[in-house]
C-alpha cells in the first residue's frame, strides 16, 4: 500500500488523499503487534486472538492490526518501528548472560578452569547497572538422588560465598539447585560426567 | 471443639501466610529508567529506579517523556516506551517444579517483549494481555503498541 509513495502516482490529488488516508491508518492510531527477529537474527513465532479471531505471525516485522481482520498481516517498514518502538526498543536492558563453572567429582570444589574464569564473572557484575544474580547447582548422576540434591546447593552456596563482596545485597542473589535432575549432557544413572557437574551463574 | 478451631485457625494462617509469601516474591528488576516513571502496588506508587524489584500485580508506568526497562528471572526482557502502561498479572517460575506462568496486561502504549525460560519451557503459558486482543508467544521477540480503551 504504502509503496506508491514514490511513484507519480502521488501527483494526482485524488491518489494523494488516498494515500494520506493509507499512511494515516498505519500510522500513529492503531493497535498493531510485530514479530521481530533477535539480534542474532533467531526468529520466533507469535499468536495474536482478537474477537475476530486468530492470526499466527511467522516472518520478520510481520504485523496484525489489533482491531482489524483476522489473518491479515502486514509488512511494518524499519522506518515505522523506529517511530512506533524506538523508545521502547532503547529502554531494553542487556540481555542475561550465564557462565558455566565446573567442578570436582563428588565435591564442592571447583575445577582450576573454572576457579579462572571468576574474575571474568566479577567483571560482569560490575558492568552492569542494578546487576542482580542467580547461581544454580547441579550434579551428575553419580550416588543417590538425596545425595546429590545436598551437594548441587553446597555447589551453589560455595559459589554464591564467592561473589558475596560484589554483590552484597542478599536480595539480588537468588540460590538454587537442582541436584541430578537437570543435566546437561543426557547420561544413564551413576554416570560420571564433568559437565554435569555444574554451577550456572546468569548475571542479569 | 476448641481444639478443632485453633487447628482450623493455624490451617488458615499458614495458608495465608504462604500466599503473602508467594505474593511478595521478587520477580524481577528494573534494570534502565529514562525520564518519568513509575511502579504502582497496593502499597501505593515510587518513582522507578534501577534496582528496584518487581512484584506480581505491579503497575508499571511511563510518562510522555518515560521509559522503562525490566529483566525478570527467568531472562524475560520487557521494556516500555513512552505513555505506556504495563501491569503484571501472573508470574511463576520455579522449573523444577514445572511451575510456569507469565501473564502480563499492556493497558495502554509500546511494549518492546524479549522472551526468556519460560516462554522456551512452556509457550503456552506465556501471554500479554491489551484492550483489543491477547498476545500468544511462541517464542523470542516481539513489539505490541496498544491504545488504551
Amino acid at each position: 500500500m504504502l509503496k506508491t509513495k514514490n511513484s507519480t502516482l502521488a501527483c494526482s490529488p485524488a491518489r494523494a488523499i488516498l494515500l494520506l488516508l493509507a499512511l494515516g491508518l498505519s500510522g500513529c492510531s492503531q493497535s498493531y503487534v510485530v514479530l521481530l527477529a533477535e539480534d542474532d537474527g533467531s526468529l520466533g513465532k507469535v499468536e495474536v486472538t482478537t474477537p475476530q479471531g486468530t492470526t499466527l505471525l511467522e516472518n520478520n516485522r510481520d504485523a496484525v492490526n489489533l482491531e482489524g481482520e483476522a489473518g491479515k498481516t502486514f509488512l511494518v517498514s524499519e522506518q515505522q518501528i523506529k517511530e512506533d518502538f524506538g523508545a521502547a526498543i532503547a529502554a531494553s536492558p542487556e540481555k542475561p548472560r550465564s557462565f558455566y563453572l565446573y567442578f570436582e567429582g563428588g565435591t564442592a570444589t571447583l575445577t582450576a578452569e573454572s576457579m579462572a574464569d571468576i574474575p571474568e564473572i566479577i567483571a560482569e557484575i560490575k558492568r552492569r547497572p542494578a546487576a542482580d544474580i542467580s547461581i544454580i547447582g547441579h550434579t551428575d548422576t553419580i550416588g543417590d538422588e538425596q545425595t546429590n540434591a545436598s551437594l548441587s546447593l553446597e555447589r551453589a552456596k560455595s559459589v554464591a560465598a564467592i561473589f558475596t563482596e560484589v554483590m552484597p545485597d542478599a536480595g539480588k542473589v537468588t540460590v538454587d539447585s537442582h541436584g541430578e535432575k537437570n543435566l546437561l549432557i543426557a547420561t544413564p544413572d551413576n554416570t560420571d560426567e564433568p559437565k554435569n557437574r555444574r554451577v550456572e551463574v546468569t548475571v542479569r | 471443639m476448641i481444639k478443632i478451631c485453633i487447628t482450623m485457625l493455624a490451617l488458615a494462617l499458614s495458608l495465608l501466610s504462604v500466599d503473602v509469601w508467594a505474593e511478595s516474591d521478587v520477580l524481577g528488576f528494573v534494570k534502565i529508567v529514562e525520564g518519568e516513571a513509575s511502579i504502582t502496588a497496593e502499597q501505593g506508587t515510587v518513582p522507578a529506579r534501577p534496582g528496584l524489584p518487581v512484584y506480581m500485580g505491579n503497575l508499571l508506568k511511563t510518562a510522555e517523556n518515560g521509559r522503562l526497562g525490566v529483566t525478570f528471572k527467568d531472562n524475560t526482557i520487557m521494556s516500555l516506551g513512552p505513555d505506556t502502561e504495563l501491569r503484571i498479572d501472573e508470574y511463576l517460575f520455579a522449573p523444577a517444579q514445572s511451575e510456569l506462568k507469565l501473564a502480563a496486561s499492556l493497558l495502554k502504549g509500546t511494549l518492546h517483549y524479549i522472551s526468556g525460560v519460560i516462554a522456551k519451557l512452556k509457550p503456552e503459558a506465556v501471554s500479554v494481555k491489551t484492550p483489543a486482543g491477547i498476545i500468544g508467544v511462541r517464542g523470542t521477540r516481539f513489539l505490541a503498541k496498544a491504545e488504551a480503551e
